[in-house]
């Protein structure tokens, strides 16, 4: 029972705060498109150590 | 590496080099070479390391340069610029030829580099780009010039009001679903507290403090997530109609009021965690129907492309200046370049020039017009440049008049699903009817239990597993067809397939393709037939046309290297092979400025500069599986039928060769509607398959409507199913349509017999808590795991695997004259 008087309140705090963050997140745009971020992961974290290696002068 | 290494097309026997980041790699033409250079100059050669598909052809870097002033004029700007309150511009391109991730990057790199560009949003999907800019530094010119120094076509849009509402209606339906998601799963957890203490004992203050947690986990869902259908509910009664938000809202308000009163009056049951779930489907269903409205509309921008955005508008002086097309008004004279498209309605002031109307009316040939003779907007001027005078701009012209049939047609659509919400509806509301009879039975019996009774009713037949039936079915069928290349864009038409009785074709470019035919070839050089069909189809090579599909499929595998390829619309290509010209298209093109020599006048020719090589004649050859797909669709008792632009012996040839026996030949848009039209007035169910934008009002006003993968992209736009592979596949979609229904079928009867079964054991009060919610839980779960069945059993896959039809298939028009 003791428990209960911790963890009730901790629970909705959780949810209090996941659903500030997702309406934060919602009204600034990262879920206006589902599809390309999805895909650009991937491309972004080869980049950084590709660039090095490829032309450094050309980027600038 | 075989083919261009920037555009993946046939390389020449001496290819051009590229050289990117130090290495050398061949390309097709300079175009690519100059593209992939400057990409390895701007750093983002790591583009080809990512991509995962060919890139598109080069655009025309000179056009682009020629419009760039045009960008500037404050009438066009207005139009396609918006002014941001921070004093930044803010633009939306559509981005041709976006293929894949690497797409994606690469353009957002390009136009991050570019000084002045404060912030870049590519959405892959719908194929645009959003640019926020500052006009000071860089204009939109210098953006779509950026772009297409990569390689991409870009149109700028007018749809910046479109976007907001949208981006409105998007965040308004993610911040209901993730409230709902997250309230229910609250709801849950406490309310698996209770249904623990039901086995097990609880005290009674535990009990109630758990219960006011699930009120207050519940309230928002119901305040908040649940606040449309309430809204729906208000204005569909406001209007006299009974529709599914009617129960839906009545049943969520009644069990949260319900439960409500039981916390505070301590009575025995609650339900929040149902009516949460309840809530939580709601919006998910919703929120996957939404999405798929929004993905149709992306496509239906692709109307902006049809008509040009700028015209060459002759001053008062005589001089030329480049204006938008929203700018022309009915007196003004336009020059319209060789290959260009009409900017608006208007009549022709040239002496007489040839105009390409296939997009509008079907007639696969160009027309001769004369001084005097109206011209249609975004049909395509073949020979020489001419004058004409704006009659009608905008929405007057006769291309808007087509769109606004298209979307007239499309709002009087028949639409099967409401049957199916209405059946849920008359379902909820018989539900209602049962829990006041039980209250008023209660109510004589023992008024203590009456609510009790009466909520229990509303819970155990909480339409779950109905709201869920629908979503479930149709999400994964859409999943199985995706992955046959069908792409359905209404949802809706699934269950409209499925019953279909009627299937009308349209000819050109859906049952036929264009073809070279070998042995009618004339040869009137000295190279023999291969010889000729190499240089042709190496002239071809890379065009956007139909026929240079053609010209491959004949041509030998081996092509000799062309050099300054050029090509205009409407007439042919040009090139340099082995230090000869040669031009390839329409004789009158092919042969100089000089009178053709009789009797090529509808042949492909190709002329070197001592006269005609060869000339080829074209004909129509059916689509590989186009018989397999008839034949099928016969099979099923589907009667076919063939609605024609053409000429009345083309389309009879191709229909014999499928053993179609009605078809209609030389139809307008406004007669295949009329045909469309009568045999629905007949009672039969259309399905319409299509390509072309005069096929478009039929298409919309059809009950299904089907466009082929080549379809014109306003044909894509107002179709219900895209196909990507072969027409079979259409076949398939029926099939696995039937599958759905008869599964969805399967689902309702099993909901209904769990709440027929429940529903008198509640009205009479045996049913405990636990049972309750274990039955609601497992009744939605078995709705699923059934819905999950579709495109796995046998069944569907009968799509018969025959032979293909033989490419001696040829259709030849009885002896042209």
């Amino acid at each position: 029972m003791n428990s209960l008087v911790f963890l009730i309140p901790l629970s909705i705090l959780i949810i209090v705060g996941a659903g500030i963050a997702l309406f934060w997140a919602i009204n600034h745009g990262q879920f206006d498109d589902m599809e390309t971020p999805g895909l650009l992961p991937m491309v972004d974290a080869e980049q950084a150590p590709a660039d090095v290696k490829g032309d450094p002068k050309a980027s600038s | 590496m075989s083919g261009c290494w920037h555009c993946g097309d046939a390389l020449p026997a001496d290819p051009p080099q590229a050289r990117v980041a130090g290495v050398s790699h061949a390309v097709c033409c300079h175009g690519c070479r100059a593209v992939a250079e400057w990409i390895g100059e701007l750093g983002l050669a790591d583009y080809y390391r990512l991509r995962s598909g060919p890139a598109g052809r080069t655009p025309d870097l000179a056009e682009s340069a020629k419009s760039a002033a045009a960008f500037l004029r404050p009438e066009l700007a207005r139009h396609l610029v918006r002014p941001r309150a921070d004093g930044n511009s803010e633009a939306i391109v559509l981005v041709e030829g976006m293929r894949c991730a690497a797409c994606t990057w690469l353009i957002e790199r390009t136009l991050g580099q570019l000084p002045g560009v404060a912030e870049v949003g590519v959405n892959a999907g719908a194929q645009r780009a959003r640019v926020v800019y500052d006009g000071n530094a860089v204009s939109l010119a210098g953006i779509v010039n950026a772009l297409a120094r990569v390689g991409y076509r870009t149109l700028p849009l007018d749809g910046a009001a479109l976007e907001d509402t949208r981006k409105r209606e998007t965040r308004d339906a993610q911040k209901r679903l993730a409230v709902a998601g997250f309230g229910a799963m609250q709801a849950m957890m406490y309310a698996s507290a209770l249904w623990f203490g039901a086995f097990d004992g609880i005290d009674v203050a535990t009990r109630d403090l758990f219960r006011w947690l699930t009120l207050l986990a519940a309230t928002p869902v119901v305040l908040y997530s649940a606040w449309p259908f309430f809204v729906g509910a208000k204005r569909l009664l406001a209007a006299r109609q009974l529709g599914m938000d009617v129960p839906v809202a009545l049943a969520v308000a009644l069990i949260y009021a319900g439960s409500v009163v039981e916390v505070v009056t301590g009575g025995p049951d609650v339900w929040f965690e149902s009516v949460s779930m309840f809530v939580f489907f709601l919006c998910v269903g919703r929120y996957l129907e939404m999405r798929a409205r929004h993905r149709a509309g992306d496509l239906s921008d692709a109307l902006a492309r049809l008509t040009p955005l700028f015209a060459d508008r002759i001053e008062a002086d005589g001089s030329l200046l480049r204006v938008g097309a929203v700018e022309l008004v009915p007196g003004d004279r336009v020059l319209v370049a060789d290959g260009g498209s009409i900017p608006a309605d208007g009549v022709l002031e040239s002496a007489e020039c040839r105009v390409d109307e296939a997009l509008l009316c079907g007639e696969s040939a160009p027309i001769t017009r004369r001084r005097g003779e109206s011209l249609c907007a975004g049909s395509t001027l073949v020979g020489t440049p001419a004058t004409l005078r704006v009659t009608r701009v905008g929405s007057d012209t006769v291309v808007a008049g087509i769109v606004a049939l298209t979307e007239r047609a499309a709002s009087t659509r028949p639409r099967l699903a409401r049957e199916g919400e209405r059946a849920a509806a008359s379902f909820v509301a018989r539900v209602l009817v049962l829990s006041v009879c039980t209250a008023i039975g209660w109510a004589l019996v023992d008024p203590a239990r009456a609510f009790a009774a009466t909520v229990a009713v509303l819970v155990i037949a909480c339409p779950c597993a109905f709201a869920l039936a629908a979503p479930a079915a149709i999400t994964r069928a859409l999943a199985a067809l995706t992955g046959r290349g069908v792409l359905v864009v209404r949802p809706d038409a699934l269950e409209d397939l499925a019953f279909a009785t009627h299937v009308l074709f349209d000819k050109t470019g859906t049952l036929t393709e264009p073809w070279i035919a070998r042995d009618r070839t004339q040869i009137r050089g000295d190279l023999d037939r291969d010889a000729a069909l190499a240089l042709a189809a190496a002239l071809a090579q890379g065009s956007r046309h139909s026929l240079a599909h053609a010209f491959a499929a004949a041509a030998p595998a081996t092509l000799p290297a062309v050099t300054s390829r050029e090509s205009v619309a409407g007439f042919g290509v040009s090139g340099l092979i082995e230090g000869r010209r040669y031009r390839l298209g329409r004789a009158d093109y092919a042969l100089g400025r000089d009178a053709p020599p009789s009797g090529l006048d509808d042949a492909v020719v190709l002329a070197g500069d001592d006269g005609v090589i060869a000339a080829f004649h074209v004909e129509e050859r059916l689509q590989r599986r186009a018989r397999v797909a008839v034949d099928a669709l016969a099979h099923d008792g589907l009667s076919c039928e063939i609605a024609s632009g053409d000429a009345r012996a083309k389309v009879a040839t191709v229909a014999a060769a499928l053993g179609i026996e009605t078809f209609v030949a030389r139809q307008t848009p406004a007669d295949k509607l009329a045909r469309l039209a009568s045999l629905r007035a007949g009672g039969a169910r259309v399905v319409v398959v299509g390509d072309g934008v005069n096929d478009a009002p039929m298409l919309a006003g059809a009950d299904v409507a089907v466009a082929v993968s080549s379809a014109a992209d306003v044909a894509q736009a107002t179709s219900d199913i895209v196909i990507t592979g072969q027409l079979d596949a259409l076949h398939y979609a029926r099939a696995l349509a039937r599958q759905m229904l008869s599964i969805l079928r399967q689902n309702r009867r099993w909901a209904l017999g769990y709440n027929l079964a429940a529903i008198p054991l509640a009205a009479l009060g045996f049913v405990p808590p636990w049972l309750a919610v274990i039955g609601m839980s497992a009744s939605s779960l078995a709705v699923v795991l059934n819905a999950l069945r579709i495109g796995r059993a046998k069944g569907a896959d009968a799509a018969p695997e025959r032979a293909t039809v033989a490419p001696e298939a040829i259709l030849r028009p009885r002896a042209s004259a």
